[in-house]
């Protein structure tokens, strides 16, 4: 059989709903296409991480501790399974973390700004968990299975976590004056990059991803699904996210709003995000601090 | 002594009390002992599960040939719907000589 | 006014009102220490989140973390049953100098080595401190602590595991391990002492013996371990002010990062 012939018989197979799992024939381009939006949800799931880890340390009481501590370890739970995934398609994690590192692999845009107040953290875990679950969700019928498994496993997880952001929210909400004005606060600084998430418009049929199935739907029916299930979520409780123009057309059901800022999102992601050259060097220092810790338990095997 | 690289491990779990063994995922450790704790971590620390086994990837026995696992002659005379269709006619005929009345239902 | 924390029956109240003041005073002490033991270290150990070695090495340390924190909360719940208040303002709502920890949790979470090694020690005393609690005549507490030995399990073949990598890894694991130790031996003993009145729960069968005998027991226990790993062995007597009132720098910076967000509005809810 051909090569031509046998990509085409894959690219139905896919096309058709079919599974690919590790150790099947792929095209080339398809191993590295998986591999690569593998790589970047793991490495966001990483870089997710920092913003939230140091209201670990600040969190206000013992059940909001173990709530977000819960939730931290769940992230980087995920950041593992997600990095397994890519790698057993030929990219040893060392190398994932070493270019994440490097600045040459990206994360999504959120994980690039400042978190100013405790309203942030049930913000972020609210919203941007929320933004976040409504891809994965698409994911879980992934055309490459083992990702789509693992999809499985992490919308399992970020169900709690989602609850936490709102039980969070709700009741700062229902508390103080100023606790209200923080959460409106937090709101405002989160929308901007909340609208960008999901990426911007593209052409369905220019986007490889969406044909091999990879993943299957586009950046924005997943930024519409958000904005249905969300947006009255916020409202109902008097939250008002910061857009005059964002309303639902009654008729279509479709959110109208003002055109993201597409240059940001792109300075964003290449690394020039408000956080992004700072955590990167978080990072990579406490990586080097603790490559002796590594180098121990790969260089000794144990007596018996 | 050469460095060893880390392995993969795969980890089953049991659900609940006289559930099956299902694979649930894997890990990488550098060795069993810890590999055991990481899948405590992975797939237990919630509670859900009352057994894991862990398992390094390279110990498992594959099988995946589909003229092994899928082979094409017709195996209905080992499958119950090999003779369902059958038994149902020959009864409503034996039903049908012997007068005893309901047609094809098998009891 | 004295009330119950959330969830309480008035039971273990009850319980502890067969004491006599003092020695319901020293259980207080008691339960204090331990409780801010395992609230100091469960916030060290958790600034490895995310920063750990090994991705699976940082799941697996959060949740030794985390388990900490759920101790502590059940053992301020059981100090608020005894007198009044509820956890989450004991835990939050004191000043520096009024934490009772030991020694030991003053230090930051350091390196790997420093903090393997202190979760080594602090595992291993609070599992002696567990086994002198386990048959108390407090009953909720004795409750509580038999929860607890099952979660520590966990711990101490985590961190048993660990020691022996270190300790036979090779020279640097090993200088950074032997430095760690001999750094926190001194403070490591105080685990097991400063509970003022542990005679008086002696005598009340909360306690089986005094904390010193535990001590002995404990520092006895782990001489095999550390003799075979080659590993300093401990000074024969604890350092004075083992539980306060002077504390750390690195725990006042602790105290502000967690009581910041309560102080900047003490009125509310959280």
């Amino acid at each position: 059989m051909s090569e031509s012939r046998r990509v085409q018989d894959f690219n139905r197979h896919v096309a058709s709903g079919g599974k690919v799992e590790a150790t099947d024939w792929m095209p080339e381009e398809y191993r590295r296409a998986v591999g690569r939006f593998v790589e970047m949800h793991a490495n966001s799931e990483l870089m997710g991480v920092l913003p939230e880890r140091e209201w670990i340390l600040r969190a206000p009481t013992l059940k909001r501790k173990l709530a977000l501590s819960a939730k931290v370890q769940d992230e980087v739970g995920h950041a593992q399974l997600l990095y397994r995934v890519a790698e057993d398609l030929g990219k040893p994690r060392e190398a994932m973390l070493a270019d994440l590192l490097a600045g040459k692999t990206k994360f999504h845009n959120v994980f690039h700004y400042p978190t100013h107040s405790w309203a942030d953290v049930g913000i972020i875990a609210w919203l941007v968990d929320a933004a976040a679950i409504v891809a994965q969700q698409a994911l879980r019928e992934s055309s490459y299975a083992p990702y789509g498994r693992t999809m499985k496993k992490i919308c399992w997880e970020e169900s709690v976590h989602i609850l936490h952001g709102r039980d969070v929210v709700l009741t700062m909400m229902n508390g103080t004056a100023r606790q209200r004005a923080l959460v409106q606060d937090a709101l405002e600084r989160w929308w901007g990059p909340l609208m960008q998430m999901h990426g911007p418009r593209t052409d369905p049929a220019k986007d490889r991803d969406l044909a091999w199935r990879i993943k299957n739907k586009d950046n924005e029916t997943l930024r519409q699904e958000f904005l249905t299930v969300y947006v009255p979520r916020l409202r109902e409780i008097g939250l008002q996210p910061p857009d005059p123009e964002l309303r639902q057309d009654p008729d279509s059901g479709t959110w109208r709003y003002t055109e993201p800022d597409w240059k940001e999102l792109y300075a964003v992601v290449t690394g020039h995000g408000p956080r992004s050259a700072e955590r990167l060097e978080f990072r990579r220092l406490n990586y080097a601090e603790t490559q002796w810790v590594r180098d121990t338990v790969l260089a000794a095997p144990l007596a018996a | 002594m050469p460095g060893q690289p880390m392995q993969v491990y795969e980890v089953f779990r049991r659900e609940r009390e006289g559930g099956p063994m299902q694979h649930a995922g894997n890990l990488l450790a550098p060795d069993p002992e810890l590999a055991s704790h990481y899948a405590r971590e992975f797939y237990g620390r919630r509670q859900e599960s009352v057994r894991l086994w862990i398992v390094p990837r390279a110990a498992i026995v594959d099988l995946d040939d589909p003229d092994l696992l899928q082979p094409p002659f017709d195996r209905s005379f080992k499958k119950p719907v090999g003779y369902s269709t059958e038994i149902k006619a020959k009864l409503a005929q034996a039903r049908s000589r012997a007068g005893t009345g309901k047609a094809g239902e098998i009891q | 006014m004295t009330t119950g924390g959330p969830g309480t029956t008035g039971e273990p109240a009850a319980s502890a009102n067969r004491f006599d003041p003092e020695t319901k005073q020293a259980l207080a002490n008691l339960l204090l220490a331990t409780a801010d033991d395992e609230f100091v270290i469960g916030f060290w150990d958790s600034e490895w989140t995310g920063i750990a070695p090994l991705l699976e090495e940082d799941v697996a340390f959060a949740s030794l973390a985390q388990d900490e924190i759920g101790h502590a909360q059940a053992l301020y719940q059981l100090l608020a049953d005894l007198e009044g208040g509820d956890p989450d303002e004991l835990a939050f709502g004191r000043r520096p100098e009024e934490y009772r920890h030991a020694r030991l949790l003053d230090h930051p979470r350091t390196d790997w080595a420093f903090s393997v090694a202190r979760r080594f020690l602090y595992d291993t005393a609070d599992a002696a401190r567990l086994d002198a609690l386990v048959a108390s005549a407090h009953a909720p507490l004795a409750g509580v602590v038999a929860k607890m030995r099952r979660e520590e399990t966990y711990h101490l073949l985590h961190m048993h595991a660990w020691l022996e990598r270190l300790a036979t890894g090779g020279p640097e694991p090993r200088s950074r391990l032997v430095a760690a130790m001999e750094r926190l031996w001194p403070d490591a003993l105080c685990v097991l002492a400063g509970v003022e009145g542990d005679a008086l729960l002696v005598e009340a069968g909360v306690l089986a013996e005094p904390l010193a005998a535990v001590r002995r027991r404990w520092l006895a226990g782990l001489a095999p371990e550390l003799e075979r790993l080659g590993l300093p062995a401990p000074p024969a007597d604890p350092p004075a002010g083992c539980r306060g009132p002077d504390r750390s720098d690195d725990f006042r910076w602790l105290w502000e990062q967690f009581t910041m967000v309560r102080r900047s509005d003490p009125e509310a809810v959280w």
